[in-house]
């Protein structure tokens, strides 16, 4: 039974050693270790919701979105004018919307540790912030809110990096992964643009995917939950996709509009 | 205590290759292949879609003129435009399954799990079953190819998969016509998938781009979201049977709308008055720029563009390499495809039995693919039209083959070459039309008859000859292998081009129309409106009902455009320029060739001019 325990940690011992020759080194600098690159111009492929992303809906036309009573309630009394005149005219264009809209995205890095996302409608930036990244707005004084990034990365059963290196039994050879991003402190804005809308209190979870297709062609996938107990009666799932651009093509951000 | 030292050696040593292979691959190390795939996510488990997005659509059903959000071209926004919902009402529709682009966003829960070989616990499929009109996927994760372009379509069509990082990747092919939305918007049998499996704990997005070219200006990308359950949902069964939804409606009746007259489309732009530019979909309304635009005339688009002339984009599933490529069907029933036509045999304890001779090119290699599923010779050939693509190698064929049925018999007496060469059959109007073409005369029927069906037990099986007339010429039948439930259509059914309604020999629309209905009267579908009785085209891929079905339907379609033309008294010409196809083109049309569009729809303005 000794000699079973001793070949154990023997082989573990190796095992460790060969990971830290050749295995996954130590922390790096978000950027370095990004998994996937989502830098780049992307353009919206609008074939769902169709009608209330490329139009803003009429007043009352609210399918598809799991609505508190509260919500309702205040949606009703949407509108746009008193946006307007409150200067609150970017209130469809807060996190919890401005990736629905009809516009492009252009991703970059701001430093090694904070992505930047610009938005072609309503002219938002968003900054996502890894461990370590430029500090957010003081949280409640901006649109989008404080966006903490971290890379999802594939993890065995023992987690990354545990014991064997690699991931975990059976889990060794695959790589890649997605962009996780937490925002809270967001000021409230709507969901869409005919004010349905999420409070100051949301947390919205995105999950950035990156497909690389037969062809050639590049999709992003931005898989987002949105829970706001206030006015969602559960938690708000939708994915949205986005084609790479080669260039900058037809870039041309526009300012905000409440109608 | 040997035997102990020895178990703990080999436990170091396993962990130890482990611990290298895990941690870091040697150099110069291929990638993982599919042949063996690292499970990077498990899809085990129940799935309910999240109807967050489109829920109308996925839910009550869309609007009948909606294609908002729809890539379409023109043959796909003119099809959903034709496209009357009680077309549903007919027998063979009432059961269609959703094709798997559709299943995946629609209604309904689902359950996926995973099956691995016994011995090695190598993945060899993921299973992917949905409440929903019972659609059953198999994700096949062993490394198989695809099947070859002339095996069966189905709604799920055929995937295989292999991880990609943190994703499930899969490619599908071999899907059947189906729908993008329940308001008729058609799904092609030429598209095909890439998708994307992302399972996060208990949420699973999906992501599907379909590239169907007949019917898409470009690519369609979907995502659904999946929230995981973790009880079974029960209720998995949808039971569906076919019956009689509209008494005394003539067999030749399938409803749709001419172009232009869609009552969906003005209902929907009084409905949707802020919304209306871009509802009949298109590629461009589904781009940045398509929003800051002014509005689109969508009126114009509820028409064919006049003068444009579009050919087919479907794939050939017909080889070219020069060879006879054989295929199962069911049972003693083969396929064999390559010489410019489909040809089936039939083979048991009695000489095969073989359905038609392709051009000839390669008589040999037939001849010679035939002999390796039976060492007996050829003693019967069906000719289902006197066409050289039926007919062409019918007498190498013939000559090979001997027909023991008859030797030493009467006619033995009578005629000493009876027996000498395998029997051929077919209607007498093969025999004539061959006769005056000057074929010969070891290539023509002998054994003729004139009116419904031939009949004939062989090699275990109920063979039946059915004479349609006027269909394609006016010699055509098609054959039925009863047992194994395998209709052979000849040239009456293909699934590559606009039926070849032969007027100067005997062709005529409606007995084409008729023929369709014939095959379908004895069809039975297995499950869910697919399989069971299974068809073979004169041309094209092994299909079943489902196909006949939606070939009928054009040809039905088409006529009535035509028809309605010639009651107002178009000519000709201005019935071509009319376009009566359009919705048709990009799957079935020809601009060059034997049989080209316009030599179609003359076909079917002649024989309504009669």
């Amino acid at each position: 039974m000794r000699a079973l325990l001793v070949s154990i940690v023997l082989a573990s011992s190796i095992a460790v050693a060969d990971a830290q020759r050749g295995g996954p080194p130590g922390p790096q600098l978000p950027r370095v270790a990004a998994p996937i690159d989502l830098t780049g111009y992307w353009a919206p492929l609008i074939t769902e919701d169709w009608r209330y992303r490329v139009v803003t809906p009429p007043p009352g036309d609210y399918t598809s979105v799991p609505m508190s009573p509260a919500a309702r309630k205040i949606a009703a009394s949407w509108d746009p004018a008193r946006d307007e005149a409150a200067g609150e005219q970017c209130r469809g264009y807060g996190v919890g919307g401005v990736m629905r809209l009809p516009g492009r995205l252009r991703i970059s890095w701001q430093d090694d540790r904070t992505l930047k996302i610009e938005t072609e409608a309503g002219s938002q930036v968003r900054t996502l912030a890894f461990a370590g990244g430029t500090a957010a707005p003081t949280p409640g004084s901006d649109w989008q809110g404080v966006s903490r990034a971290s890379w999802d990365r594939l993890e065995g059963p023992m987690g990354a990096g545990a014991i064997f290196g690699g991931g975990g039994f059976g889990a060794g050879r695959a790589t890649g992964g997605s962009l996780k991003v937490v925002t809270t402190g967001m000021k409230p804005g709507y969901l869409r643009k005919n004010g349905v809308p999420y409070s100051a209190d949301a947390v919205i979870t995105e999950y950035f995917d990156r497909f690389d297709l037969d062809g050639g062609d590049v999709l992003l996938v931005v898989a987002t939950e949105t829970v706001d107990p206030m006015y969602l009666s559960q938690p708000y799932w939708t994915s949205t996709h986005f084609k790479k651009q080669a260039n900058a093509t037809g870039w041309n951000p526009t300012a905000c509009s409440a109608r | 205590m040997t035997s102990r030292r020895s178990q703990a050696v080999a436990l170091a040593a396993v962990l130890l290759a482990g611990a290298r292979t895990l941690g870091q691959a040697p150099p110069g190390a291929p990638p993982p292949t599919a042949q063996a795939p690292s499970p990077a996510i498990d899809l085990s488990g129940y799935w309910t879609p999240a109807l967050h997005e489109d829920s109308t659509e996925r839910g009550a059903g869309p609007e009948m003129a909606d294609y908002s959000g729809l890539p379409l071209n023109e043959a796909g926004r003119l099809f959903a435009l034709s496209y009357d919902p009680s077309r549903l009402t007919l027998r063979h529709h009432q059961c269609d399954g959703y094709v798997a682009p559709y299943q995946m966003r629609a209604l309904g829960n689902s359950r996926a799990w995973e099956e691995r070989d016994p011995h090695t616990h190598q993945l060899v499929a993921i299973h992917w079953f949905s409440q929903t009109f019972e659609g059953k996927r198999t994700i096949w994760m062993d490394g198989r190819p695809h099947p070859p372009a002339y095996a069966p379509h189905s709604w799920m069509g055929f995937s295989t998969g292999r991880f990609i990082g943190t994703a499930l990747a899969v490619r599908t092919t071999h899907l059947k016509q189906g729908w993008f939305t329940r308001n008729g918007v058609p799904e092609s049998d030429q598209a095909t998938l890439q998708e994307f499996f992302v399972r996060r704990g208990d949420h699973l997005t999906h992501t599907v781009v379909v590239t169907d070219p007949v019917y898409l200006e470009e690519p369609l990308v979907r995502t659904t979201d999946y929230s995981r359950q973790p009880v079974d949902h029960q209720n998995w069964l949808f039971p569906c049977d076919d019956g009689e939804q509209v008494l005394d409606r003539a067999p030749d009746n399938v409803p749709s709308y001419l172009f232009g007259q869609n009552p969906g489309v003005a209902e929907y732009r009084k409905k949707h008055p802020t919304a209306q530019s871009g509802h009949l979909g298109g590629g461009a309304t589904i781009h940045p720029a398509f929003a800051s635009a002014g509005a689109r005339n969508e009126s114009a688009l509820e028409r064919p563009v006049a003068g444009a002339r579009v050919s087919s984009v479907a794939i050939s599933p017909e080889p070219t390499d020069g060879d006879v490529h054989v295929f199962r069907i069911r049972d003693n029933v083969y396929m064999l495809v390559g010489d410019g036509g489909n040809i089936v045999v039939q083979v048991g304890d009695e000489g095969p039995f073989v359905v038609d001779t392709g051009t000839g090119r390669l008589a040999d290699k037939t001849i010679a693919a035939i002999a390796r599923l039976s060492p007996r010779p050829i003693q019967f050939i069906a000719n289902t039209s006197f066409h050289a693509d039926r007919t062409g190698g019918n007498l190498k064929l013939r000559t090979s083959g001997a027909d023991p049925s008859v030797r030493g018999t009467f006619f033995s007496l009578q005629f000493p070459g009876a027996g000498v060469g395998a029997t051929i059959m077919g209607h007498q109007n093969v025999a004539n039309r061959m006769s005056d073409a000057k074929a010969a005369a070891d290539a023509l029927p002998t054994d003729t008859y004139l009116e419904e069906r031939r009949r004939t037990f062989h090699n275990g099986d109920a063979i039946e000859l059915f004479w349609t007339p006027n269909a394609v010429t006016d010699g055509d039948s098609f054959v039925h292998f009863r047992r194994a439930d395998v209709i052979v259509a000849g040239n009456v059914f293909t699934t590559t081009r606009f039926p070849f309604i032969d007027v100067a020999n005997g062709g005529t629309v409606d007995g084409e129309i008729r023929a369709l209905n014939d095959i379908l009267a004895k069809t039975v579908y297995a499950h869910q409106g697919q399989g069971g009785t299974l068809v073979v085209p004169g041309h094209g891929y092994l299909s079943d009902e489902h196909e006949v079905v939606e070939y009928r339907d054009m040809v039905v379609i088409v006529r009535d455009r035509i028809r309605a033309l010639v009651r107002a008294g178009a000519t000709l010409e201005q019935v071509k320029a009319a376009r009566p196809t359009a919705d048709y083109d990009t799957r079935y049309g020809a601009l060059t060739g034997p049989w080209t569009t316009e030599m179609f729809v003359e076909a079917i303005f002649k024989t309504l001019r009669k």
